[in-house]
């Protein structure tokens, strides 16, 4: 492991704002499931050394974007040294290539190579590259056609009748009505 | 796997489809009691009703008595008919459990077979933790090589569908199963249940010769499955093979009631229905296994004519595959299975309410195809069964209210013979009413079929008559619910396809029970008015009937609390007593799960949102699976917008349109994870910030939220 040697007087920006940065990126990296605290506070210093030159070229944004942009590039260069022989767009790479340290056992396994595109063991490189290649089965596409069923006479003239009351609300409800009145009435005249 | 697996080796096209002189006699013998019974009410009540000649209310009585009958008569008949098969000496010709030898069924399975998940929006630990059992039940036979797993899912609610995609590569990661569980997620849930299998038909189903369908509380054994396939590889005269899911996991009265009635009365029933069926069974849609090669060619649905409730998609589509399935002239075959295949009720009476809603209306649809060309005359009488199964309560109905009116206006009763066809009627319809039971319970006690020792067949003997309590309070209440779906799909309201809701998560809701309910208390408080105004007699023989509606609210909470008897074993069915290894390594897990500590409810109501922005890992996941293509529907003005105001308000200023806008485009799902974490505090709104802060404190691994944390060894052990 390499000593922590690191020089970091940021010529612009407040204490408050890199101390906000660090926090942000303490938590970012943890969310990567990195529990070795040695290596995620060795990742956090070097990012904000790098975020720190980014901000005395560019002032205007804060150190915690700077920060998380400084570990994103340095994120896709280390993907894209593991992943150069796979035909995979950056995007891709960027998103399958996090997966791929996850599924391969990364944060656990080799804690101390993440992000370290100059020292990453063989097989660690090579089970992070067979974790993307596992996809779904090929298709294999296969015809579904419906084909019409005959309904016969009695519902064609079922679904015209339904068709109409269908587009006549007022058709329906007064269907309805009928009914109900015939019932009530036959009712009236039963208990006159 | 190869493609070779798509298509069956011919050993004799016929076999599994019974001897038609077999089906001929059996039905013409079932049907024959069945009309002698009917004839006998219909013709008991015309000479009790014809006294002084008929009138048209008498008229309109008796025609809502005939299907009533016949109904009441088809119950009786398929138990009697049940218990029967199960006590007669010699075993059914027709079983097919014998149709394989000892030999056949240690034979390895070579067929290869997807056991696919269609899921809608539902309890993703369940789901996945379901599907972990029944693997795990496969690998432990040494048979799981040619099954393939498949999750369907049409979930629209954005948070959930992460979930699933979490849980799916968590699964797969513990199991050690990528390549073996699959999910796919379709954007646009067209057709619904029927449409998202179609689909997986299209894309996948010539790889494999069966599909198992699950439903998403489905629960199958590796030993039924395995005994499925061989069934189906022995008889390629079947094109599905439905099996007897028993209820299980119930914790309210109405739950454990009905799954004690499925598990005490079921097998009666299922047997009943193999012997008239016979090759003509129906598809339940799930926990069947189903030959796909002609499930492709032939039971592909087109949509009914007109517009929705009656024409459009067919909602109950299973009945209506079966019955395409036959005509294309293979067998649909009931299995008798004791113990190896299991789903989940509606825990209260409304859930139960609900889901009787829509299968009104996808019933009610078949009423097009009873008249269409081609149909075996079986599935005929089986889409009218259907129909009848909810028309009948508006029969009964109309049947109570031609009884008022007569009521209303009594005629002198002289004829002695009118007075005896009326008792004579009564002691039978009670007789169809509860003989079928009394013999089951009987049946129970003498051969303890379903527990063995005496104390237990006297508490299940006890609980069947408590039950018939539950289940006579419950009938008026359903015949008044159901006869309004009947009255709401003619007058044309559709219903909406919504999650089902398995779990009574969070005890009674009064509100609920109190809106829908009091209409029903009023009505027969209407109703005792009316019959008190009529006879005192009157009132008293419609009483049981108006009681039970006047309790409805008291009914309705009742039933869907979590008193159940159980600790005085009251209505305890065999899952219970002694849980199957399938459903006992499943319900650790979910334990595992419930036992956790939970995020702020905010923070959880959004957790999949939360974990698709914030964690990397899901991030990555979400974007590898979502198809590359451009999002036409959206400019990307319009997603920016979105995604600026989802990080300076937080999710809940969006509505689920926008969310899901956002959600399918890869570009801005993978750039709000940067601005996100790149945003100070005061750019950001308070969600985020706390669940910035709260993220990995609460995330033992992104991807276990929803899942119990096991390791390859831990499923070992738990193997069912």
């Amino acid at each position: 492991m390499e000593a922590v040697n690191i020089q970091f007087a940021p010529a612009t920006g407040t204490e408050e704002e890199w101390n906000e940065a660090y926090a942000r990126l303490a938590d970012y990296f943890r969310s990567y499931q990195l529990h070795n605290r040695i290596r995620r506070t060795q990742l956090i210093l070097e990012t904000l050394r790098r975020a720190a030159e980014a901000h005395a070229r560019e002032p205007g944004r804060t150190p915690t974007a700077h920060s998380i942009e400084q570990a994103r590039l340095m994120l896709r260069d280390w993907l894209g040294t593991i992943y150069r022989d796979l035909n995979l767009s950056e995007a891709q790479i960027e998103a399958a290539g996090r997966l791929g340290f996850y599924l391969s056992g990364g944060p656990a396994r080799w804690p101390h190579f993440f992000l370290d595109d100059e020292n990453l063991p063989e097989n660690m490189a090579e089970a992070m590259r067979s974790a993307v290649r596992t996809s779904g089965p090929g298709m294999q596409v296969s015809k579904m056609t419906p084909r019409d069923i005959d309904l016969g006479i009695v519902s064609d003239v079922a679904e015209d009748t339904f068709d109409t009351l269908g587009r006549h609300p007022m058709l329906r409800y007064a269907l309805l009505i009928t009914i109900a009145g015939s019932v009530l009435g036959y009712l009236y005249l039963l208990l006159r | 796997m190869s493609a070779a697996g798509s298509h069956t080796t011919l050993l004799t096209p016929s076999q599994g489809l019974p001897p038609r002189r077999v089906a001929r006699t059996r039905r013409a013998t079932f049907f024959s009691f069945v009309g002698l019974g009917t004839i006998a009410g219909v013709w008991l009540m015309y000479v009790y009703l014809s006294e002084h000649g008929m009138r048209w209310s008498e008229w309109a009585l008796l025609a809502a008595f005939v299907p009533l009958y016949y109904q009441l008569n088809t119950g009786f008949w398929t138990a009697l008919f049940g218990v029967w098969l199960m006590n007669r000496p010699s075993p059914d010709p027709l079983d097919l459990w014998r149709s394989l030898t000892p030999e056949e069924h240690e034979q390895p399975i070579t067929a290869g077979t997807a056991i696919v998940m269609p899921i809608y929006n539902e309890d993703v630990t369940r789901v996945f933790e379901g599907l972990r059992s029944i693997y795990l039940s496969l690998e432990a036979t040494g048979q799981a090589a040619n099954y393939d797993f498949f999750i369907l899912s049409d979930s629209d609610q954005t948070s959930q569908w992460i979930e699933e995609e979490s849980a799916w590569l968590e699964l797969c990661r513990q199991l050690d199963a990528f390549g073996r569980i699959f999910y796919r997620k379709r954007r646009k849930p067209i057709n619904r249940k029927s449409g998202n299998v179609s689909d997986f038909c299209r894309r996948w189903g010539r790889r494999y010769r069966y599909m198992v369908v699950l439903d998403a509380d489905s629960l199958m054994s590796g030993g039924l499955l395995n005994a499925m396939v061989r069934i189906m590889e022995k008889n390629p005269g079947i094109g599905i093979l439905q099996t007897f899911p028993k209820q299980i996991g119930s914790e309210t009265l109405l739950g454990r009631v009905m799954q004690f009635a499925q598990a005490l009365y079921g097998p009666a029933f299922m047997a009943g229905l193999d012997y008239w069926q016979c090759g003509e069974a129906n598809f339940w849609g799930h926990n069947a296994i189903v030959r796909l090669d002609p499930f492709i060619k032939n039971c592909a649905l087109p949509p009914l004519p007109g517009k929705e409730p009656f024409g459009g998609h067919i909602l109950s589509h299973d009945f209506v595959e079966a019955a395409l399935m036959r005509k294309a002239g293979y067998a649909v075959r009931l299995l008798n299975t004791p113990r190896g295949s299991y789903e989940e009720g509606p825990p209260t009476l409304v859930d139960m309410l609900k889901r009787d809603r829509r299968w009104c209306q996808g019933n009610m649809q078949h009423f097009w195809l009873l008249f269409a060309k081609g149909w075996h005359p079986m599935s005929r009488i089986n889409f009218l069964h259907g129909i009848l199964s909810y028309a009948s309560s508006l029969l009964w109905l109309a049947f109570l209210v031609f009884a008022t009116f007569l009521a209303a206006t009594p005629l002198p009763r002289e004829s002695p013979q009118a007075g005896l066809a009326a008792q004579i009627l009564l002691g039978l319809t009670a007789a169809l009413i509860f003989l079928p039971k009394a013999t089951i319970l009987l049946d129970e006690l003498i051969t303890g079929r379903v527990f063995k020792t005496p104390v237990m067949r006297a508490m299940t003997f006890l609980s069947g008559l408590l039950d018939t309590v539950v289940f006579t309070l419950l009938a008026p209440v359903l015949m008044i619910f159901h006869s309004r779906f009947v009255i709401y799909t003619i007058l044309g309201k559709g219903v909406r396809w919504v999650t089902q809701r398995r779990k009574l998560d969070g005890g009674v809701d009064w509100v609920e029970i109190l809106l829908n309910f009091w209409p029903v208390s009023v009505l027969a408080l209407v109703w005792g008015v009316v019959a008190w105004w009529v006879s005192l007699s009157f009132l008293l023989w419609i009483s049981p009937i108006l009681v039970s509606l006047l309790l409805a609210i008291p009914i309705a909470v009742a039933v869907s609390g979590t008193r159940t008897g159980r600790r005085f074993h009251l209505f305890l069915t065999p899952e219970e007593a002694e849980p199957p290894g399938v459903l006992q390594a499943m319900e650790q897990n979910l334990d595992e799960v419930k036992g956790r500590l939970r995020l702020q409810p905010e923070l959880e109501r959004f957790h999949g949102l939360m974990q698709v922005f914030l964690d990397p890992y899901i991030n990555g996941l979400h974007v590898s699976l979502l198809r590359r293509r451009r999002n036409i529907d959206v400019s990307r003005g319009y997603l920016d917008e979105i995604a600026g105001r989802l990080i300076q308000q937080g999710p809940q200023s969006l509505s689920p349109q926008e969310i899901k806008a956002m959600i399918h485009d890869t570009d801005t799902v993978t750039n709000l994870h940067y601005r996100l974490w790149s945003a100070a505090d005061h750019e950001l709104a308070p969600f985020w910030i706390t669940a910035i802060r709260q993220y990995n404190l609460a995330s033992g691994g992104p991807f276990a939220h929803t899942l119990a944390r096991k390791t390859k060894d831990d499923a070992i052990e738990n193997k069912p």
